[in-house]
């Protein structure tokens, strides 16, 4: 029996209030003011990421955000970092598909010299050739690293498979092998001469300091910001092909890593407060169906979980395990089982009541830092979300029921359209997996 | 920097408690140290102590398998555990008027794990690690890296010479009499600190945490901390080839160097900063940026106290350079540091990084409560929570070049290299 004993009464939390302005060259600036920080954290989003670049050049736009911190038409690369830590300041420049991200966290005292390397290397970079030949080496590199481990090969090929041809997300952000080599430091100089303008992009600043001065220190370094960028272009996702398994043969390996899935939801999707409760009961927390099966009912893996990647346009909704290399065909079975499970009737109350409380009480605990605040307002500014989208967001949350979950369920998991990857030992994964009705099988080597 | 508030109490059983109150946001952190780690593992038992853990989350008398996550989850908290050599760790983040649930729950188990154990629980867990170990270790590109270094680094019978991850082997000869000792050994209050950091009210929180955890008895038998002596030198080069699926070859160095705590040991930390941490640091702007013969470069010191601590790096070689080349490139850069002292710049760069980096972790209450915790079950000085920076900054640019000049020497030196399969066999 439960002794378990009773809480004693909350405390009120809302989000921090923001201001927001524009700029007359189109910047928009989000301030969150939190006066008894200490720390101040900073980001730059232009809608720069990888939905902006053109196919032939997949990778450029994540070579161009990490081209940035190497250098200003004042400093170069081993100057610009000198200047930038010796202020306890680590500049991070990057991009995904959505919108490119630079910016730091420091010390409050500390915010207008950052801000004024960050305008640097934002309007005057210096795009040297040396430093983008080695980031262009270091990113193949990196691609050849990731396949060799199992699950970023599994996470790739995934993609790759799960998106038909021509469709953009059918590959990492950071670009493809043939893509990434042909690149040269006139490419990244182009897309950052036409990209990167203010009228595609947002400042926030969250933690301790003075609105009205950090307004007039943005005005001052950013307000000469000058150009026009296109922003990001139109995807339009579609699923490649049906049910089928695709086994890439990873010999040697002592388990195998899972990834089931297909297409799931976009941003904007109405039905997004829903789906991430459903993805929450079925793969997101501890106790959810997927861990709880897997791993503490049947201990085929350390963790099983499962969730969507809403972008711009439509990502996907995998679901995911490493398990050992004897169960793999079983752990298919079980995994594919919790997915038509979810489908076949509403989730009990308490149930539902369970992960719905998580996802509203841990709300607070996402916010405790100044870094975590200023990546609260990024999906406010880059997919123009209401100025009250987390005021509202826990009485969303809190308005889901189980006919909800159920309807979502049986509208976004779609077992018999799923994609199996599975990256193992293919000599002793194969007949086994042909043998055993989970679809068309095809073999890959890595 | 803001000061961490600290103020200690102790129950009669032995527990330690230490409170550092911060109302500004509605949360509490919970944390508790248990002084037990890989290192008190008995031959025969490697991976105990991390398996132990997970039998913490499998319910007691009063809880449920699974409902220790499931009720702090439901109201609205985060938690974990995490084993490491020289301790456990298990922790609660959770809205304030939530604190009686975590501390009845870290209660509930010190007081009543056992009656709840089950050797279904134990196999299922079990296999559990297996598949963490696989998938850690056993099936990532230079996984092994630390578990062969532990066993160079550190003879055969010291307590850091094997992993926290444990061998299969040990984990399958594992036992619910071995559950029920281990419990009984080291599961005490006498063992344990507990934090409770953020939004409480201390009279009310002192009561609770008297309620409790006041009625679990202490061992009075706890065993002697385990032997961890071991000459602070290795007194000769140790080489180690390991042949891995690996695209790239990497160079792995450890070296001995005092434990985690001593005035020599900070030194140790600031040099390992001048030389790995940042894009303005030693190694990268030599390796990765100028010579382009590494593809990355980490550099850390292991926070443990037996014996000698661990300063160990790697780097990652580009392709077609060779691991001579790399290796000596590596070891002429550190030679440079070692004979020339750092800079002025050196040491006002990366204390101003760790001065933030100090700043960001302190942000978050569990991080705060984890800090303290560590700092009295490792030294009984929770103040040092406090020190952090001021010890830091104290390290000037001679005593950098003498702890490299002691340590991060040939004969104090592990080196690991993992070479490609196909190049290697």
């Amino acid at each position: 029996m439960i002794t378990r004993p009773a809480a004693s009464a909350p405390r009120p939390y809302r989000f921090p209030d923001f201001v927001r302005h524009t700029l007359p060259n189109g910047l928009g600036v989000w301030l969150v003011p939190l006066p008894e920080r200490e720390l101040v954290s900073v980001q730059v989003l232009t809608d720069a990421g990888a939905s902006t670049e053109d196919d032939a050049q997949g990778g450029i736009a994540a070579l161009t955000a990490q081209l940035l911190v190497t250098g200003t038409r004042r400093l170069d690369a081993a100057a610009f970092a000198e200047e930038a830590e010796r202020l306890g300041i680590e500049v991070g420049s990057e991009s995904s598909w959505d919108s490119a991200r630079a910016g730091f966290t420091a010390l409050g005292a500390h915010l207008a010299a950052g801000l004024g390397l960050l305008t640097e290397m934002l309007t005057e970079p210096r795009l040297d050739e040396g430093e983008f030949d080695r980031l262009r080496a270091e990113r193949l590199n990196d691609i050849m690293q990731a396949r060799a481990e199992p699950g970023r090969l599994a996470d790739e090929r995934f993609l790759q498979e799960v998106f038909a041809d021509g469709v953009p997300y059918g590959r990492l952000s950071a670009g493809r092998p043939e893509t990434v080599e042909p690149l040269r430091v006139a490419d990244a100089r182009d897309f950052h001469a036409s990209r990167y303008a203010p009228n595609v992009a947002d400042i926030v600043i969250a933690g301790g300091f003075d609105p009205d001065v950090a307004l007039a220190a943005v005005e001052r370094h950013l307000g000469g910001w000058a150009g026009s960028g296109p922003g990001h272009r139109v995807i339009e996702p579609r699923q490649r092909g049906a049910r089928r398994v695709v086994l890439v043969d990873r010999p040697g390996s002592v388990q195998s890593e899972l990834r089931v899935g297909h297409l799931g939801i976009d941003r904007h999707d109405p039905r997004y407060f829903p789906a991430m409760v459903m993805a929450a009961l079925l793969g997101g927390v501890f106790g959810s169906r997927l861990n709880r099966r897997l791993r503490e009912e049947l201990g085929y893996t350390y963790g099983a979980r499962c969730s969507f990647d809403p972008r711009r346009a439509v990502g996907p909704f995998t679901a995911n395990a490493a398990v050992q290399t004897e169960v793999t065909t079983d752990a298919i079975r079980e995994l594919v089982a919790q997915l038509d499970r979810i489908r076949a009737a509403p989730p009990e109350d308490a149930e539902l009541a369970e992960v719905r409380d998580f996802l509203v009480g841990v709300f607070p605990l996402r916010f405790e830092t100044t870094a975590g605040i200023a990546a609260a307002i990024e999906p406010l500014a880059v997919y123009d979300l209401d100025d009250d989208w987390w005021h509202a967001y826990r009485s969303r949350l809190e308005a889901v029921t189980p006919a909800d979950v159920h309807a979502v369920a049986q509208e976004l998991v779609r077992p018999d359209e799923a994609l199996i990857v599975v990256v193992g030992d293919a000599d002793k994964l194969r007949d086994e997996l042909s043998a055993a009705d989970l679809g068309p099988l095809e073999v890959a080597s890595a | 920097m803001a000061e961490v508030p600290i103020e200690r109490h102790a129950l009669d059983n032995g527990l330690r408690i230490v409170l550092s109150r911060d109302p500004r946001a509605p949360l509490v952190a919970v944390n508790l140290w248990y002084d037990v780690g890989s290192r008190h593992e008995k031959a025969g038992k490697t991976g105990f102590a991390h398996l132990f853990e997970h039998m913490m989350f499998q319910g007691s008398a009063n809880v449920e398998k699974g409902q220790h996550f499931s009720l702090v989850q439901a109201a609205g908290g985060t938690l974990n555990a995490s084993t490491w050599l020289d301790r456990t760790n298990y922790f609660e983040t959770l809205p304030g008027h939530e604190l009686e649930l975590a501390l009845w729950l870290e209660a509930e188990r010190m007081a009543s794990l056992l009656p709840a154990m089950t050797q279904e629980k134990l196999d299922n867990q079990r296999d559990v690690v297996k598949n963490e170990r696989r998938f850690s270790v056993d099936n990532q590109p230079y996984g092994d890296w630390d578990e062969r270094m532990q066993a160079l680094v550190y003879p055969v019978g010291h307590p850091y010479h094997h992993s926290t991850i444990g061998s299969m082997e040990d984990l399958s000869a594992a036992s619910l009499e071995d559950v029920s000792e281990f419990f009984a050994t080291y599961y005490a209050p006498n063992n344990a600190v507990l934090t409770v950091a953020g939004d409480f009210e201390t009279d009310a929180a002192l009561a609770m945490i008297e309620r409790h955890f006041g009625p679990i008895a202490a061992n009075d038998a706890l065993p002697p901390p385990p032997d961890m002596s071991v000459d602070p030198v290795l007194g000769a080069p140790v080489r180690e080839t390991a042949v891995d699926q690996v695209p790239l070859p990497r160079i792995y160095l450890a070296h001995r160097v005092p434990p985690f705590g001593t005035d020599a040991f900070d030194a140790y930390d600031v040099a390992a900063d001048i030389l790995g941490s940042g894009r303005a640091s030693r190694l990268y702007a030599a390796l990765v940026r100028e010579q382009r013969v590494a593809q990355d470069v980490s550099v850390f010191v292991f926070p443990i106290i037996g014996g000698a601590s661990m300063f160990a790096l790697w780097v990652t070689a580009r392709p077609g350079i060779h691991l001579e080349t790399l290796e000596g490139s590596l070891l002429a850069e550190i030679e440079r540091l070692a004979t020339e002292g750092p800079t002025d710049a050196d040491l006002e760069r990366v204390r101003n990084l760790q001065a933030s980096r100090t700043a960001s972790g302190l942000e978050r209450i569990s991080e705060r409560a984890d800090r303290l915790s560590m700092y009295t079950c490792l030294f009984d000085e929770p103040q040092r929570i406090n020190d952090e920076v001021d010890r830091y900054a104290a390290v000037d640019a001679n005593r950098v070049r003498h702890a490299l000049q002691a340590a991060i020497v040939p004969d104090n030196r592990v080196t690991l290299t993992y070479v490609p399969a196909e190049a290697g066999s």
